[in-house]
């Protein structure tokens, strides 16, 4: 495999070859063999000694190999759910909300009775929403140019959570495909209820207005001295020029431009810049990007600053580099959102956390997929592995691992206090 | 007395103040705002019972009025005063009014707040109403209350948030919150989730968990106050609701209230006669603006995101395309899928509507003010309304294109830029009702103005399929249809035969 000189450039020829080999097999080795069952389990009990209603009462949902889908799945331990994952076989977890019972008695309950109480608020972010200003790839392609836009993404949403809202625990996690999600699982955060996790999502979602609306920042005289946008901003001009106009080329060709264009509030420039470009098709997005912004600067200096003009280059730069949400998954509490480390479906690759301090060095294409993973632990000798019972500790996964483990650690000082009294004196140390 | 009177008078310096406002003061209903903590413990006749809670039903359903044809913020405010001096008038303790005028006022106001409370605990969407309704009025009073009223209801509110001149907020905050707030803002500091509205909207800086609401915007944390509390007493009187069956006098009247409640959901009228899988495409030249924008792209793309499915999906469903046909239509028109992919993706969520999956819900269609208000258009989506969510040249061309005079066109874009979309829907029809009137001038139809407010995107296509009437008589049914869909020619003719033609492999009994 290593001799094939397609391999190494070629994202799709890794995505093929994990794609062929998940099935009910292979998956049921990768939970036996390279599932951070322990830790996974760790995490959504909140490191309590004893399973509590954090993991009892919380919704599983498995998707199994021929694409059916069961909700309301919830295990009373660990045990319990590596029994069932072993079983299944799914071929995506998704995790839900904790509820006022056992999701799996859901059904025996009456209406009203069964609702849920709290979740991590979470956040997805969508290659697929950047459609309109990416020209790399479309769709579920991604690619280390248009990855940058989830590298600005994470920092500006991570700032804005620790700084503002004061959440401390958070875990960034990369879907395995073309997006990334945010798991904050501070106990505050998780309390929310729907209007909270409204209230939240509004203040950090910016890009507003669907197909039909070319300028979709709109912000006020007041609402630009916000220091959350003070301080994106500083972040969007970081890497603005870099993945905008150098990666992108964003205007590039006159359908570029054109789209560009139509978010500037002013007839008169439109038709100037575009009669312009057209007649020099050839200049680089640098150089038409300052271009359109000195006749901005130049028509907004002469008329005040009435028409958006003068705001003009900062709601674009916004517009094109600021944090795309899909505010429907954050705002409901019993919304369901992939689980970290199932595999792919349609990549093979791990969904795999991304630390906080590396959201500049995080490769997706480096993310190991589950048939090269299945290969390293083949090789493994059968002493090695059984020295520990769970082989991921060699293979690619392990760094993975680690930022998980950091990251469970993390939680446990805090949550070690909100673990009853009671529930401990029940306990069995194990 | 009279002297025990004088010294509160030199006290407060409200040397207007007189016997009568003491009385007031010393009652039960002393100011004249309230938070409505306190259940009325008195007894009310049966016709007081019905009057004041029908009185203040009119306000209510004026104050949803206002906000949605009322043109500016001032227009709003006039109209929900109006209503309020009409049925529900109140006096302040600084007027010079009787003592037992002012009182029986105030418990009017009280006693009809309870009784609508409980009547509208009845349902999750009567509750709904009802929380924003009230949460509007208290807002209003508060914004029209004098000083002394607003500390009054501040005090009794009992807000819990530190107090921060500009001097210590700035030094909590630095110089950013002066530029923000302004240089002479007092703050108070508050948790973020006690402001949701201010923090969705970034009018609030917000740091560490905490939101400093500006003292000009304490009126949202008031509400917010006031919304909670009432939002949980609903919950309790929800449940103590089956306990009063046995009260047979209240029962009746606490149910017609809610009967003649504001906007009752859409109700399907079938103007469109039964729906098929094949006669959506033509019936698309007689859908309101959002739906015709979604059927486009839906034939344009061959895909719609969530979204718009569901709204497109639903508006098809209360207009009369059943399951099975709904099936079929779906499955048509994403014609770059697979059958497999289908079923696997979106013939869950097409059932799911019609309640044949999941909670067994029978969804209905949503109405303008949910496609207005609930989750706005993303990039890459096409749903919402296109009033609000279309750009101003976007929409201008959309209403060319609709060929609609130029002087329509012109009120129409200008209502939506003011943001009545419902008031620009309705104009909207009006003038495609009166294009058909110019091409049809014997046929009898009500005069333009005359045709009732669009609140859901279903009514619009009631209202032109029956030429503004909203209900049609059974015999002009079956031949207005057959005329309807003989009028516009389907766009693509070759699709709509292929598309007959495609029908067969799939069936869905």
């Amino acid at each position: 495999m290593t001799s094939d000189p397609e391999q190494d450039n070629s994202m799709m020829a890794v995505d093929d070859d994990g794609l062929d080999e998940i099935s009910p097999l292979t998956l049921g080795q990768y939970y036996q063999r390279l599932f951070p069952q322990e830790l996974y389990y760790r995490w959504l009990n909140y490191n309590g000694k004893v399973p509590t209603t954090e993991f009892t009462h919380r919704e599983f949902s498995f998707t199994i190999n021929d694409g059916v889908y069961i909700r309301y799945q919830s295990f009373k331990d660990s045990e319990d759910f590596q029994r069932e994952l072993l079983r299944l076989s799914p071929s995506k977890i998704d995790i839900g909300a904790i509820f006022t019972a056992q999701p799996k008695h859901a059904k025996s309950l009456q209406p009203g009775v069964f609702k849920p109480v709290s979740k991590e608020l979470v956040f997805d972010i969508d290659m697929t929403d950047y459609d309109e200003v990416r020209t790399c790839c479309q769709g579920g392609d991604i690619c280390t140019r248009c990855w940058k836009f989830m590298v600005v993404a994470m920092h500006v949403l991570d700032r804005a959570l620790r700084e503002d809202f004061g959440f401390e625990k958070i875990m960034w996690v990369y879907s395995g495909r073309r997006g990334v999600h945010c798991w904050v699982c501070d106990d505050r955060a998780r309390r929310l209820d729907d209007t909270g996790r409204k209230a939240v999502v509004g203040y950090l979602a910016l890009i507003r207005g669907g197909a039909e609306q070319g300028k979709k920042v709109n912000l006020t005289q007041r609402g630009g001295q916000h220091p959350h946008i003070l301080r994106s901003m500083e972040i969007v001009e970081e890497y603005f020029e870099d993945i905008l106009l150098i990666d992108q080329e964003i205007m590039l060709t006159k359908e570029r431009w054109t789209k560009i264009l139509a978010a500037l509030p002013d007839e008169e420039l439109r038709k100037f810049l575009d009669a312009q470009w057209s007649r020099r098709p050839d200049r680089s997005s640098v150089e038409k990007w300052s271009e359109m912004i000195d006749a901005v600067d130049r028509k907004a200096a002469k008329r005040g600053s009435k028409f958006g003009l003068s705001t003009f280059e900062r709601d674009m730069m916004l517009q094109l580099v600021y944090p795309r949400l899909d505010e429907n998954v954050t705002t409901h509490l019993n919304h369901l959102l992939k689980s970290p480390f199932c595999i792919h479906p349609k990549t093979g690759r791990v969904c795999t956390p991304i630390a906080a301090d590396q959201f500049d060095s995080y490769d997706p294409m480096e993310v190991p997929t589950l048939s090269q993973l299945l290969r390293e632990i083949n090789a493994l000798s059968v002493q090695e592995e059984s020295s520990g019972n769970n082989g991921s500790g060699t293979t690619a996964m392990a760094k993975y691992i680690k930022v998980f483990e950091d990251f469970v650690a993390s939680l446990g000082q805090a949550s070690e206090s909100q673990n009853s009294s009671s529930q401990k004196q029940n306990s069995l140390d194990f | 007395m009279f002297s025990q009177h004088a010294s509160v008078s030199k006290r407060e310096g409200l040397p207007h103040e007189g016997a009568a406002a003491e009385v007031v003061r010393r009652s039960r209903y002393p100011t004249r705002l309230s938070m409505y903590t306190d259940a009325p413990d008195l007894e009310v006749s049966i016709e007081e019972f019905e009057t004041f809670a029908l009185d203040r039903l009119q306000v209510l359903r004026a104050i949803e009025d206002a906000q949605l044809r009322g043109r500016g913020e001032d227009d709003v405010r006039r109209r929900v005063s109006e209503a309020l001096d009409k049925h529900l008038p109140m006096q302040s303790n600084r007027a010079r009014a009787a003592a037992r005028q002012v009182i029986s006022q105030r418990r009017k106001d009280h006693v009809s707040h309870f009784i609508l409370r409980l009547a509208f605990s009845r349902t999750e969407e009567l509750r709904g109403w009802f929380l924003r309704q009230e949460s509007a009025l208290l807002r209003h009073r508060f914004r029209e209350a004098d000083t002394a009223e607003r500390a009054e209801l501040l005090a009794a509110a009992k807000l819990q948030a530190r107090h921060l001149m500009p001097e210590a907020r700035d030094a909590q905050l630095g110089s950013a919150a002066s530029a923000f707030y302004g240089a002479q803002e007092a703050v108070y500091e508050v948790d973020f989730e006690r402001v949701p509205d201010l923090v969705a909207r970034a009018q609030v800086i917000v740091r560490d968990g905490h939101a400093f609401v500006a003292a000009g915007d304490v009126a949202a944390l008031l509400v917010n106050e006031f919304r909670e509390m009432l939002a949980r007493s609903l919950a309790v009187c929800a449940r103590a609701l089956p306990q009063l069956g046995e009260d047979e006098r209240l029962l009746p009247v606490l149910q017609s209230l809610t009967n003649q409640s504001a906007r009752a959901e859409y109700q399907s009228t079938g103007a469109a006669g039964s729906m098929t899988a094949d006669s959506v495409d033509s019936l698309a030249a007689m859908f309101p603006p959002c739906m015709q924008h979604l059927h486009g792209q839906l034939q344009r793309d061959h895909h719609l995101r969530h979204g718009s499915r569901m709204q497109l999906g639903l508006f098809l469903k209360g207009a009369g395309l059943r399951l099975p046909e709904a099936l079929i239509y779906w499955r048509r028109a994403f014609t770059n899928m697979t059958d497999d992919q289908f079923q696997k993706g979106y013939a869950y969520n097409v059932r799911h509507n019609y309640g044949a999956e999941g909670r067994r819900a029978d969804y209905t269609p949503y109405s303008c003010h949910r496609i207005i208000t609930s989750n706005p258009p993303g990039p890459g989506d096409h749903h919402g309304c296109p009033f609000r969510h279309f750009a101003a040249d976007r929409l201008r061309t959309a209403l060319h294109s609709a060929r609609l005079p130029e002087n329509d066109v012109r009120e129409i874009s200008e209502l939506a830029r003011a943001g009545h979309c419902q008031v620009a829907c309705t104009r909207h029809l009006e003038a495609r009702l009166a294009q058909r009137r110019q091409q049809q001038p014997d046929k009898p139809m009500p005069d333009a103005g005359h045709v009732p407010s669009i609140t859901s995107p279903n009514q619009y296509l009631d209202l032109l399929l029956t030429d503004g009437r909203g209900t049609r008589q059974k015999s002009e049914r079956s031949a207005d249809t057959s005329a309807i869909l003989a009028g516009p020619k389907p766009q693509h003719p070759q699709l709509q035969s292929q598309s007959q033609s495609q029908s067969q492999p799939y069936s869905y009994a």
